[in-house]
C-alpha cells in the first residue's frame, strides 16, 4: 500500500512539472512520531522553487505536522522525533547537529492565528532583521518600510509604526506577521492554515499576498479551505491518516484525481 | 397528552408556574445582591476603621512631635519629662532591608520562573514547583531562628570578613560594607526576608510565564530565536503586567514582614551605613518594645504603625504608576 505510493508519487507525480524546474525542499522518506504515535508514514514528495504547495486533508491527516518538520519546531517538544531525510538546498535539515536558529531564519513560519509580538509594530519586523544583522537606524527603517510593503501593509500602518502591534485588526495582525517573516528574507515560508481566524476580505488579501510572494519564496500551505488550495497553489498534495495519498499539480488533482479518497475529500464526501 | 383538554389546561398553567418560580428567584436574588454588596462595603469600612483608630492611638504622639518624629534619628523612651522618640532608623531599616532583599529575590525568583517554564524537564516541573511553594508555608518564626543558628553565622563568620576587607578603604562601597561583623545585621535580615519572599516571585511568575500562548512562542521560535531571546523579548512582556504584581505582593510582605526580622536584625534605633550594622525596621521595632511602654511611648509605636500603611501604600502606587507608565511606553 504505502510502496505503491511511493511508486505513484516518484513516478507518477513528481515527474509531471517540467524538467528545468528547481527542488527547494526535498522530503524521502519521512516517518515522524508523538511518542510511540506514528503520525507521519513514509512522506517522499518536493517542493518546487517560487511555487505553492498545498497540503489538504481531513483534521488529524499530519498535515501541520509536516510542515512543522520543515523548520524542525517539534524539536520544542521532548518526545516527538522524524525519521528520514528532509533536504533543504540539498542539506539534510533532520541533522542533529543542524543549527536550529540558522535553519529557521531560512524557513519562516506564519501560524493559524496572527501572532504579533507584544511591541510597537516597529519593533514587531525589526526584531527579527536585528537577530541577523547589525544594521544602522536608517537601513532597519528601510528594511522595515520594505517588509510592510512587502506585506501590503505599509499604507494602513505608516502613520502609527509606533503603536502596538495588538492595537491592528485581525487581518491587518497576520499580515504583519507575514511582513515579519519576510523581513528576515527566507528561502521558504511555511503557512499553517493562516486565513482560518479570518474574515472572508482579510483571506482575500492575504490570498493575493501570497500570490505576490512566490516570485521571492518558496511556500508551503496547509489549508482546511479547498477553494483556498485551488486558488493559491501550483501543487497539491492530498495527505489522509498520515500518509501522502496523492501528490501533484494542483489542477490535475481538482479535476482528475486518481485516488478515490481524493476525489472523495475533495468533492464533500468526506473530511 | 393525547387529550386536547389537559393539554390546553397544561399549556394554560406553564405561564403561571413559571412567573410565580421567577417570583422566588428575584427574592433570592435581591438578597444574594445584598449579601455581595454588604461583603464588599464591610472591607472598605474595615480598612477606614483601622486607619481611623491608628490616627486616634497615634495622635498624642503626632501632637508632641509632628513632622520631627519622621527626621529624628533619637529613640530614648526612657527620658524625662518627655521621652526623645523618632522615627528615622527604623524607616531606613525598613527600607534598606527591603530594598536588598528585593535585588536578590527578583533575579533569582525570576530565573527559578524562567527555568521551571522553558527549561525543566517535565518530571522535575512538579516536584520543584511544589517545594517552592512549601517554602511559602514555613512560619516565619521558623525562617528567624533558622536565620539566627544557621544563616547568621555562616555569613558572619566567612561572609562578612572577606567582603569587609576586599571594600576596605574603598569610597562609599568601604561605608556600606564596613565591619565589625555580627549576627545581628541588616544585612542578615535582608537575607532572611529576601528566602521568604522568593516563593511570591517564583510562584507567581511561573503562574502567569504558563499563560503564554504557545503559538506566540513559536512564532518567535520559528524567527529563529534561542530561547533567552524568547524570554527576554516575547515571554517577559507579554507578562509584565503579571511579574510586576507578584513582585509587588512580596515587596509588601517584605516591608511587613516582623517576626523572622525581630530576630536576627538586632533591634538597634542606630543608623551606621554599614548594612552589616545592627538595626530595626517598623514592624520589629512596635513588636519588641509593644509590651513594655505605655503613653507616649505607646502613641508612638502605633504612629509607626500608621507611618508603616503608609509607606506600604506609597510603594505600591508608585508601582502601579510605573507598571502604567510601562504599558504606555509599549503602546498597550
Amino acid at each position: 500500500m504505502t510502496d505503491l505510493q511511493v511508486m505513484t508519487a516518484v513516478n507518477g507525480d513528481r515527474a509531471a512539472p517540467s524538467r528545468d524546474r528547481h527542488v527547494t525542499l526535498e522530503v524521502r522518506d519521512l516517518d515522524f512520531f508523538y511518542g510511540e504515535a506514528k503520525a507521519l508514514k513514509n512522506i517522499s514528495l518536493d517542493l518546487e522553487r517560487h511555487s505553492v504547495t498545498a497540503f489538504i486533508g481531513p483534521s488529524g491527516c499530519g498535515k501541520s505536522t509536516l510542515l512543522r518538520i520543515f523548520n524542525r519546531m517539534y524539536d520544542l517538544y521532548p518526545g516527538q522525533r522524524a525519521e528520514g531525510q528532509v533536504l533543504l538546498e540539498g542539506e539534510n535539515i533532520l541533522d542533529p547537529k543542524l543549527d536550529l536558529n540558522l535553519l529557521r531564519a531560512r524557513v519562516g513560519m506564519v501560524f493559524q492565528k496572527p501572532t504579533p509580538f507584544p511591541m510597537t509594530i516597529y519593533e514587531n519586523i525589526a526584531f527579527g532583521i536585528k537577530l541577523y544583522e547589525n544594521l544602522s537606524k536608517s537601513e532597519l527603517d528601510g528594511r522595515v518600510e520594505h517588509a510592510l510593503r512587502g506585506a501590503a501593509l505599509w499604507n494602513e500602518v505608516k502613520d502609527k509604526l509606533n503603536a502596538s502591534g495588538l492595537s491592528l485588526s485581525g487581518g491587518q495582525q497576520q499580515r504583519l506577521c507575514i511582513a515579519r517573516t519576510v523581513a528576515i528574507q527566507p528561502e521558504v515560508i511555511l503557512f499553517d492554515e493562516p486565513c482560518s481566524a479570518l474574515d472572508p476580505i482579510s483571506t482575500a488579501k492575504i490570498e493575493e499576498l501570497i500570490d505576490e510572494l512566490k516570485a521571492k519564496y518558496t511556500i508551503a500551505i496547509v489549508t482546511h479551505n479547498m477553494q483556498q488550495a485551488a486558488r493559491v497553489s501550483e501543487y497539491t498534495a492530498f495527505m489522509y491518516l498520515g500518509e501522502l495519498v496523492e501528490f501533484g499539480e494542483t489542477t490535475r488533482i481538482f479535476t482528475t484525481p486518481e485516488k478515490r479518497q481524493t476525489q472523495d475529500y475533495i468533492t464533500g464526501r468526506f473530511g | 397528552m393525547t387529550d386536547i383538554t389537559t393539554q390546553g389546561a397544561s399549556e394554560a398553567s406553564k405561564p403561571f408556574d413559571r412567573a410565580r418560580a421567577l417570583a422566588a428567584f428575584k427574592l433570592g436574588d435581591s438578597t444574594f445582591y445584598w449579601l455581595t454588596r454588604v461583603s464588599a462595603l464591610i472591607v472598605l469600612f474595615i480598612l477606614g476603621g483601622i486607619i481611623v483608630s491608628l490616627v486616634i492611638g497615634a495622635w498624642p504622639a503626632i501632637k508632641t512631635y509632628g513632622f520631627d518624629f519622621l527626621v529624628t534619628r533619637r529613640w530614648a523612651p526612657q527620658l524625662e519629662p518627655t521621652p526623645i522618640l523618632g522615627a528615622l532608623g527604623p524607616i531606613y531599616g525598613t527600607l534598606v532591608t527591603s530594598f536588598i532583599a528585593m535585588l536578590i529575590a527578583v533575579p533569582v525568583g525570576l530565573g527559578i520562573a524562567i527555568f521551571l517554564t522553558e527549561f525543566c524537564p517535565i518530571r522535575l516541573r512538579r516536584p520543584i514547583g511544589t517545594a517552592i511553594e512549601l517554602l511559602a508555608g514555613i512560619p516565619s518564626i521558623i525562617y528567624g531562628m533558622w536565620g539566627f543558628f544557621v544563616l547568621a553565622p555562616f555569613m558572619t563568620d566567612r561572609f562578612m570578613p572577606m567582603v569587609i576587607r576586599t571594600f576596605e578603604g574603598v569610597p562609599v562601597l568601604g561605608t556600606i560594607f564596613a565591619g565589625p561583623p555580627s549576627y545581628l545585621s541588616l544585612f542578615n535580615a535582608s537575607l532572611v526576608l529576601a528566602i521568604m519572599i522568593l516563593p511570591f516571585i517564583t510562584a507567581i511568575s511561573r503562574d502567569v510565564f504558563q499563560t503564554v500562548p504557545p503559538m506566540l512562542k513559536e512564532s518567535a521560535y520559528g524567527l529563529g530565536c534561542t530561547t533567552w531571546e524568547v524570554v527576554r523579548n516575547v515571554v517577559i512582556p507579554f507578562t509584565r503586567a503579571g511579574v510586576i504584581g507578584g513582585i509587588m505582593l512580596a515587596l509588601g510582605r517584605a516591608l511587613g514582614e516582623t517576626m523572622a526580622v525581630t530576630f536576627i536584625i538586632g533591634n538597634s534605633f542606630q543608623i551606621s551605613g554599614s548594612i552589616f550594622a545592627p538595626g530595626t525596621t517598623i514592624s520589629a521595632a512596635i513588636a519588641s518594645e509593644f509590651a513594655e511602654a505605655d503613653g507616649l511611648h505607646m502613641s508612638a509605636l502605633i504612629l509607626l504603625g500608621l507611618l508603616l500603611f503608609v509607606l506600604t501604600f506609597i510603594v505600591l502606587a508608585a508601582a502601579r504608576l510605573m507598571l502604567s507608565r510601562l504599558e504606555a511606553q509599549a503602546g498597550k
